[in-house]
């Protein structure tokens, strides 16, 4: 029988330390203010592990991270870095510029070079001159500063989107006008909750809810369009400087 | 020249190159897959058969609102799971052979014949043809539920599920299924099986269609439950006009003007039609 | 050497993990089966009747894959009624074992599936055969088949007496099924039986509930607790030995 060979193959296997937990996370830099989101469903495969699992966190007033990728990486990673801050503040007795906090990420990112974390982070926050800052990083430490970015398993479906709403890609501006560099705080609500539910809509692993900060420079006037945001909550440790806000949202369950 | 002869049934011609172009490192396309959730229940007086309504490619929603229970006769109906082509040809190819089987023999179709049908279709692909199937219906010896896999097997059970949210679902009837239950207590059961799918499985979503079939009467419920309506949007995405740029511009006029100048035709010099 | 991979099971395939038994006695065959169908870790089906029809005394027990064996099966079941159509009378056990070797021996490459046929004739009366996954033809007093017969084959070669009469050989399967069932995890639910003899072919059914029961380590885990008696008081059960105390 010279063709009846066996179909057994060599096969090697090994311990898999990491995994994809889905989920999708976004932020939109202003003049004076950052928005970051992230929707809360966490993921394995076809199951859902819990509908509420934050993916964005408050760092400083002036700072929030928001991790995608593996879960466990994310929130050891995060853990991580605010022990790094609060080893900062006991030195210096401040907190770290947002600038600082990027470059302190690429470090300890890269750190782990060849046993990455396996995790896309996004920094948003107040920069030193009161601008509205986006940091965005790779897992092992590649980073930019950006005014808008989303990562995570809508990425595809969100960035492009983003391009066309905030950078006006494609768009081409009314005969004498030109297209505005930075859109307003209530624009940017509206674009990053349309984002959400857009992805919810396509994307099988987004969903369950939503988490959007909003970091506000010192006597930024976008306060005003906040005061009409339905639940919103006031994150702020320290008196008058940067402030930080969260607003949750409800996105679809199936 | 080229051979006009095509074999009947599916064409491998390009089996060998697909092989090749995979070795080299080209994935196939891929298929658009109901990773579903679709059950079927016997109650006292027929069979409900119950799905989702999301397609899914890889993690991308396709349809938001597909149809998973498919027509073979007017008391038998299937649902189908696993390659969306596959289990809408299958169940067609099957619907039409019944048709035929029915005219030929001049009896009401069983439910026994489609599964069999079924069964050795599938067998003959060697699980090829990727078809999980919900076979249900009444017929002449009585309500009958079948179960039929893609490499052929089949099972015979008072209460069903497949696909992906078929755990979920399977969960629900086994904690609340009895035997004898009236026509509403079923279709209940079948809708809190298909929303477990719905909400605890990523593959399957959006709303839920139903069949009831009796001995007398097929009733197709089409989104029975709606429970993932879509929200209203924050903003309006409508852009002005002149927004994509151009780069030359023609006007062409699509209304074409022609002078008719008759030449040397009477009445007399009509042409000849009869 | 090349040697074929038989035990091979497609990926995704529904397989029959599987308990099966027959006995012959005097009069007639016991045959059985659990009830147990996976995919993977998933029970797709707890009731299973793994005693599958071929002919009106001639019945197979079949483990392996599902479609391949109800594919065989079906064949067989054609093959035999046709055969009894055209020679006028019912087919012997042998004949049917016949049929159901030559498939699986011809098809060994494609098929996984493991069947014992049993039944009854004119000719011989009672008989067993083994077909085993190369599709091997081999005619037994008693035949245990699939995953869960590796564990109780010492308890058959043990136990096993010629000369029983149909009630004992009952419990020899009942109870050999049940011991099995307990120790591999593709086996279980209830345990499906059928007697056949010339006059009938009579069906027995052991609820998964009221299984035979052989010892199940109370020495060692302690007697179940009752849930409203405080534990300790009145040295009710041992401690666990999993728990340390």
């Amino acid at each position: 029988m010279p063709d009846m060979v066996s179909l057994a193959q060599p096969q090697q296997r090994q311990f898999n330390p990491y995994a994809d937990n889905g989920g999708t996370i976004l932020a939109i830099a202003g003049a004076d203010f950052t928005v970051i989101a992230g929707d809360t469903r966490q993921s394995e495969g076809y199951s859902i592990q819990t509908r509420y699992a934050p993916k964005v966190f408050r760092l400083t007033d002036r700072a929030v991270l928001a991790v995608n990728g593996f879960a466990a990486d994310g929130n050891m990673f995060v853990k991580k870095v605010r022990q790094r801050l609060e080893w900062y503040r006991h030195a210096h007795a401040k907190d770290m510029p947002l600038r600082a906090i990027a470059r302190l990420i690429q470090t300890m990112l890269y750190a782990r070079r060849f046993f990455p974390f396996y995790v896309y982070n996004i920094l948003g926050g107040i920069e030193e001159d009161g601008s509205g800052a986006v940091y965005s990083f790779d897992p092992v430490g590649s980073y930019e500063r950006e005014a808008c970015r989303a990562a995570g398993a809508a990425q595809s479906l969100v960035q492009p989107f983003l391009d066309n709403q905030i950078y006006f890609k494609n768009q081409v501006p009314a005969p004498g006008m030109a297209h505005p560099v930075h859109l307003p705080l209530s624009t940017v609500l509206s674009l990053v909750i349309d984002s959400f539910t857009s992805a919810t809509e396509r994307h099988i692993e987004v969903g369950d809810g939503l988490e959007m900060y909003v970091v506000l420079a010192k006597g930024s006037t976008a306060i005003q369009s906040l005061s009409t945001v339905r639940g919103i909550q006031e994150m702020t440790v320290t008196e008058d400087g940067e402030r930080v806000f969260v607003i949750r949202r409800e996105l679809k369950k199936d | 020249m080229a051979s006009v002869y095509s074999p009947p049934g599916f064409n491998f011609s390009n089996e060998i190159r697909n092989n090749f172009l995979l070795e080299k490192g080209l994935p196939l396309p891929k298929a658009t897959s109901t990773g579903t959730t679709i059950v079927g229940c016997l109650f006292k007086d027929g069979i409900v058969l119950g799905a989702d309504t999301r397609a899914t490619e890889g993690p991308i929603v396709a349809d938001k609102n597909c149809e998973k229970i498919h027509y073979i006769t007017e008391n038998i109906r299937c649902c189908g799971a696993g390659t969306a082509a596959d289990t809408e040809f299958t169940t067609a190819l099957i619907s039409s052979n019944m048709e035929l089987h029915a005219l030929s023999t001049g009896r009401k179709p069983r439910v026994v014949t489609a599964m069999t049908m079924l069964k050795q279709m599938l067998y003959r692909y060697q699980g090829h043809v990727g078809a999980a199937l919900v076979l249900g219906g009444v017929d002449a010896t009585g309500p009958h539920l079948f179960t039929i896999h893609p490499h052929g097997s089949t099972d015979k059970l008072p209460y069903v599920t497949m696909g992906s949210g078929s755990l979920a679902a399977m969960a629900v009837f086994e904690s609340g299924w009895r035997a004898d239950m009236s026509r509403d207590e079923a279709l209940n059961l079948v809708k809190a099986a298909i929303s477990a799918g719905i909400f605890n499985d990523l593959g399957s979503g959006s709303n839920v269609d139903a069949c009831i079939i009796t001995a007398t009467h097929t009733e197709l419920l089409r989104n029975v439950e709606m429970p993932n309506q879509r929200v209203e949007k924050e903003r309006k995405y409508a852009f002005r006009r002149g927004t994509t740029a151009w780069k030359n511009q023609t006007v062409r006029d699509l209304i074409v003007k022609e002078e008719l100048t008759t030449v040397g035709a009477g009445p007399g010099e009509a042409m000849d039609t009869t | 050497m090349d040697h074929v991979d038989i035990n091979r099971l497609k990926t995704g395939e529904v397989n029959l993990g599987t308990s099966i038994m027959a006995v012959q006695f005097e009069g007639g065959v016991v045959i059985g089966a659990d009830s147990r169908t996976t995919t993977g870790s998933y029970i797709a089906n707890r009731v299973t009747d793994k005693l599958t029809y071929v002919h009106d005394r001639i019945y197979c027990c079949r483990s392996g894959s599902a479609a391949d064996t109800q594919a065989v099966a079906d064949i067989v079941h054609y093959a035999l009624q046709m055969y009894s159509q055209t020679a006028g009378e019912p087919p012997t056990v042998h004949h049917a074992a016949s049929v159901f070797q030559k498939l699986c021996y011809e098809n060994k490459d494609q098929l996984t599936a493991g069947i014992i046929v049993a039944g009854w004739d004119k000719e011989v009366g009672p008989s067993v055969y083994n077909i085993p996954l190369g599709g091997g033809l081999f005619r037994q007093p008693w035949a245990i088949g699939g995953s869960g017969s590796t564990y109780v084959y010492g308890y058959c070669d043990a136990t096993y007496r010629d000369g029983w009469g149909r009630d004992e050989c009952i419990n020899f399967v009942k109870n050999t099924l049940a011991l099995a069932m307990s120790r591999d995890g593709s086996s279980g639910g209830v345990i499906r039986m059928c007697v056949i003899t010339e006059e009938k072919v009579e069906r027995l059914f052991v609820p998964g509930d009221e299984l035979p029961r052989f010892w199940e380590g109370r020495e060692v885990l302690g007697e179940a607790v009752p849930k409203k008696q405080p534990v300790g008081e009145a040295g009710i059960g041992l401690v666990p030995m999993a728990v340390e105390a």
